[in-house]
């Protein structure tokens, strides 16, 4: 059987399961609040009943920069949370029920699977993203001005490649475990070792998380580009998934 | 305050995704025969929890029934 006909069945139990549903409202919704709330927060902070003049008055006026930290604050915690959580039943989830040793006993070969389900799992994600963009694009627009929508976009394209990282690395999780909690226990881990090896002075350089500081800056127009962090996320994806196949290969199902 | 209540309107969307997405896993919890744990437990959780609630229902609660 080839990879579109594995794929499309993939895309449909992303409809299914609410995957796709999921991912896309909590960006989009944090797409839509982000700029609100970097745009209320002073003002809320004004309201607060005895605040002495002399601090209300110090209380800066919310900018540009605000609504764009404020997007790539929630859309990294989030984003990343979802990845894992969306994720560590795709494989784990089928062999526990049984439906992974079914569909195998086609003619579909295990790298085909995996590969399938990452893609529908990147497409989901890339959509999501999209829409969360553009809803943050306007937002932005009526709350403050207009973002440059080139290093924008550029920005959205390396939060993606961070949430495939986690993608990735959860579905190697979800194909070394046995159940659904043992891969969750897995892949927290994983994401706690990434996190923590990532935030040692040296190697954060290095790290996916890295792209997060580098699209904001880029988007703002000032920073240094990241380009060993994008370099060493794209093969933490190809090694996952590498290993995931060679895993999954030899299981027994 | 002047300022803030000229965008409340630009909340609406955002309040509208959360209902969405608790209608979505009220209507499944309604459908689905069995569900891991009480499903009163889960319409509390669903309906009291914003955004967290009906995700965590999606991820844990749903119990699938096997096809074929």
């Amino acid at each position: 059987m080839n990879f579109v006909i594995v794929l499309r069945k993939e895309l449909l139990e992303q409809w299914r399961t609410f995957r796709f549903l999921i991912v896309a409202a909590v960006l989009v919704a944090f797409g839509l609040s982000s700029p609100l709330l970097a745009k209320f927060t002073p003002e809320i902070l004004k309201t607060i009943p005895n605040m002495p003049p002399e601090l209300a008055s110090i209380i800066p006026a919310p900018t540009l920069a605000d609504a764009v930290t404020q997007y790539v604050k929630n859309m990294s915690q989030f984003g990343i949370l979802l990845a894992l959580l969306m994720t560590m039943g795709m494989v784990a989830q089928e062999k526990e029920r049984g439906t992974a040793a079914l569909i195998l006993t086609r003619p579909v070969s295990r790298g085909t699977f995996l590969l399938a389900k990452f893609t529908a799992q990147a497409l989901t994600f890339a959509a999501s993203l999209i829409l969360a963009a553009l809803g943050c694009w306007y937002y932005t627009l009526l709350l403050f001005e207009a973002l440059p929508w080139g290093t924008f976009l550029a920005l959205n394209g390396l939060m993606l490649l961070v949430f495939l990282v986690y993608i990735a690395v959860t579905l190697l999780c979800s194909t070394l475990a046995r159940t659904q909690a043992a891969t969750a226990g897995l892949s927290f881990a994983a994401l706690i070792l990434i996190g923590g090896i990532g935030s040692l002075p040296r190697i954060s350089d290095y790290s996916p998380g890295r792209l997060f500081g580098w699209g904001a800056a880029m988007t703002l127009g000032s920073g240094e580009a990241a380009w060993p962090a994008l370099w060493v996320s794209v093969g933490l994806i190809f090694a996952a998934l590498l290993a995931a196949g060679l895993v999954f290969r030899k299981q027994e199902m | 305050m002047e300022n803030i209540r000229e965008y409340i309107p630009l909340l609406v969307p955002v309040i509208i995704i959360q209902l969405a997405l608790m209608i979505a896993a009220l209507a499944d919890l309604i459908r689905r025969p069995r569900t891991k744990s009480a499903k009163w437990l889960w319409a509390v959780v669903i309906v009291l929890v914003n955004f967290i609630g009906p995700i965590v229902y999606f991820v844990a609660g749903r119990e699938e029934e096997i096809e074929e």
